[in-house]
């Protein structure tokens, strides 16, 4: 099995590579030079432009960035004061989509609700990136007792049906509304993910160890810190940042269903997931305000897809 | 081969062990204890002392732990604190609920995912690929519980109340209590929302693995030679390519399991039926540690037996993977 995949994986790379040449080796030495002035990352975004998807979905993520940074001046009214006289309304000139039962406007709230779903989305994933990276350059580059160590702790996590390790988090750390409260769900999100990019920057790291450039620093002397940022790090990044795009709209659909199952940030905070469950008890009488939070994570999940399948093949041409 | 599933099965225990054990030192680890749930009205301290003791809770926790792996040994799975009901008793009722659910939404994601994903392959940039790639890639962009409240907002809502919107009835034969209502069509209706909730997103996902992995399969050497051959497509598609490609599609889908259960606690808990998932986030919530305890140790059997499964299937698919 682990023979099969190795073949198969040595095979693709290879193909790799020769496209790589291809690209890069040309008859004179000018070109050489220029074909090696741009970086691989300046290729990516060269690539990246020229993507429909890719910008579809930067697009939508942008377009969300800033409508949670202006939440405040694009809402119509208070996502969290409630007004008896005008529950259950339905959309109209004065609640484009509505209001709920406590007479909240919906607009509004889904509005505020993009700030919860953005920053538990980018946050988790980037706090899981800072401590999952770390270990997995560990790992992969000293090898030995740390390796056995990390990794190990890094399968037991792994071992855990994610959601299961979440929901338990969520109840130890005891839900609760505000900051406060999205840096729980943040946290619990984040433990869930580090193993994640441990595995995926360890393996990199094991095969990129093992190249000649590696050994030339060694043999000049460079320290051990110096070569895993300057020179091991950038070699494995185009994984991370591809699996961090994607790993934002996982973390959104995590936070979403951990606020539908009550365990993600409390109200009054508006949070989309919670939105979606509480007004779903109320489907039957006012079917259309479950569907707008449902729509807004819908979206969201969907722009970071698109932006992150635009960057794979950006960044990694043999998978196009 | 024997074994190799032997010797697959004995890795199981600890597996199980160090999920159950992080398991119950966590649940351990949050603030409070079910005993003031328990008591209710009448808690006081004299009261809650008593009722620690009876169940064993001012016990040190690694003790605790200890006992409750003895007691598993023989077989008791411990009683509910809340109900006094013993847990295996609701896991086994509540199994079935659960597989049914699982196995068909298993079968939907299949159902969708093989064909899409040929026709995407084999007719790629056409409409048709572009069609399969666009629907995917909105299938695994939409959250199961999302899909499951548009689907109750035709099926329930828009149709006039085609299918029930919660509750449950048991496929015959796997109604366990008396008071259980049991039948095929009473079932199917309750059955098929939750299915297409469940199972659409990883059809979505499927779809793109397969596709990709088919993509793969159909420039090399042997699928020419194939078709150098003589033999006609069907043949070729579905004996040499799929198979084939199926591999890292199934490996994909063992890693799923993860997000599968979570999948099954959320569109439980949205269709309000009597499964697993249910049972493990009210246990979950209500700090129920010996219903908490089955719930870990269902999901990290059902886990270990899936991996198994998958590794087991790779022979099927490529008969030159052989274990020993």
């Amino acid at each position: 099995m682990t023979d099969e995949h190795d073949a198969r994986g040595a095979r693709s790379i290879s193909g790799g590579s020769l496209q790589e040449a291809e690209l890069g080796a040309a008859p004179k030495v000018w070109t050489a030079r220029r074909a090696r002035a741009e970086s691989p990352f300046a290729q990516g975004v060269r690539r990246l432009r020229r993507s429909t998807t890719a910008l579809i979905g930067a697009f939508i993520v942008a377009v969300l960035l800033l409508v949670a940074l202006f939440a405040d001046v694009l809402a119509p009214q208070s996502p969290i004061t409630s007004d008896q006289t005008h529950t259950f309304e339905r959309p109209s000139w004065s609640y484009p989509l509505g209001t709920d039962q406590l007479g909240r406007d919906m607009l509004s709230r889904v509005i505020h609700g993009s700030r919860i779903s953005l920053a538990v989305g980018v946050s988790s994933v980037l706090l899981a990136l800072f401590v999952g990276v770390p270990f997995g350059l560990i790992a992969g580059y000293y090898g030995g007792r740390a390796d056995s160590l990390i990794m190990r702790t890094m399968d037991l996590i792994l071992a855990f049906p994610i959601y299961l390790l979440a929901i338990i988090l969520m109840v130890i750390f005891a839900p609760t509304a505000g900051i406060i409260g999205t840096i729980k769900v943040t946290g619990a999100i984040a433990i869930v993910r580090i193993p994640i990019y441990a595995r995926l920057v360890r393996g990199s790291v094991l095969s990129i160890k093992e190249k000649e450039y590696i050994e030339a620093c060694r043999a000049l002397g460079v320290r051990d810190p110096w070569i895993l940022l300057r020179h091991v790090l950038p070699n494995c990044l185009a994984p991370i940042i591809v699996t961090t795009t994607l790993g934002i709209a996982t973390s959104i659909i995590v936070e979403a269903t951990l606020s539908f199952l009550g365990l993600g940030t409390q109200p009054p905070t508006p949070s989309w997931g919670w939105d979606l469950k509480a007004n779903v008890a109320f489907i039957q009488s006012n079917p259309w305000i479950s569907l707008f939070p449902g729509i807004a994570i819908f979206v969201t999940v969907l722009g970071f897809n698109l932006f992150g399948d635009g960057l794979r093949d950006a960044l990694d041409p043999r998978l196009k | 081969m024997r074994v190799y599933i032997l010797k697959r099965l004995l890795q199981i225990i600890p597996t199980i062990l160090g999920i159950t054990f992080v398991v119950f030192i966590m649940m351990r680890s949050i603030p409070g204890d079910p005993v003031v749930s328990l008591l209710g009205d009448a808690y006081t301290e004299e009261n809650a002392i008593k009722a620690r003791h009876d169940y064993g809770l001012d016990k040190p926790v690694l003790l605790q732990y200890v006992i409750w792996l003895g007691k598993l040994v023989q077989g008791d799975w411990g009683a509910s604190i809340l109900t006094g009901r013993p847990v295996l008793y609701d896991v086994l009722v509540r199994l079935p609920v659960t597989l049914e659910l699982v196995v068909l939404s298993m079968a939907v994601a299949l159902a969708i995912a093989i064909p899409a994903a040929i026709i995407g392959a084999l007719r790629q940039n056409t409409w048709a690929d572009y069609t399969a790639t666009s629907v995917a890639m909105v299938g695994v962009s939409i959250p199961e519980f999302f899909l499951g409240v548009l689907l109750l907002l035709v099926f329930s809502v828009g149709l006039g109340g085609w299918l029930p919107s919660s509750g449950w009835v048991y496929l015959p034969g796997t109604c366990q209590t008396v008071v259980c209502a049991a039948g095929l069509w009473g079932n199917t209706q309750h059955v098929l929302m939750p299915a297409l909730a469940l199972g659409v997103g990883r059809a979505a996902l499927l779809t793109r693995l397969l596709r990709a992995s088919m993509l793969e399969v159909i420039r090399t050497e042997y699928v020419t030679t194939a078709r150098a051959k003589g033999l006609s497509e069907r043949p070729v598609v579905l004996k040499h390519a799929l198979k084939n490609a199926l591999i890292p599609t199934v490996t994909v889908m063992g890693l799923q399991v993860g997000f599968l259960i979570g999948g099954a606690i959320v569109v439980e808990t949205l269709f309000a039926m009597p499964g697993l998932g249910t049972f493990g986030i009210d246990a979950i919530i209500a700090r129920d540690y010996q219903q908490v305890q089955g719930f870990a140790l269902v999901t990290a059997l059902a886990f270990v037996v899936i991996n198994l499964i998958v590794d087991l299937t790779y022979t099927f698919l490529d008969p030159r993977i052989r274990y020993s």
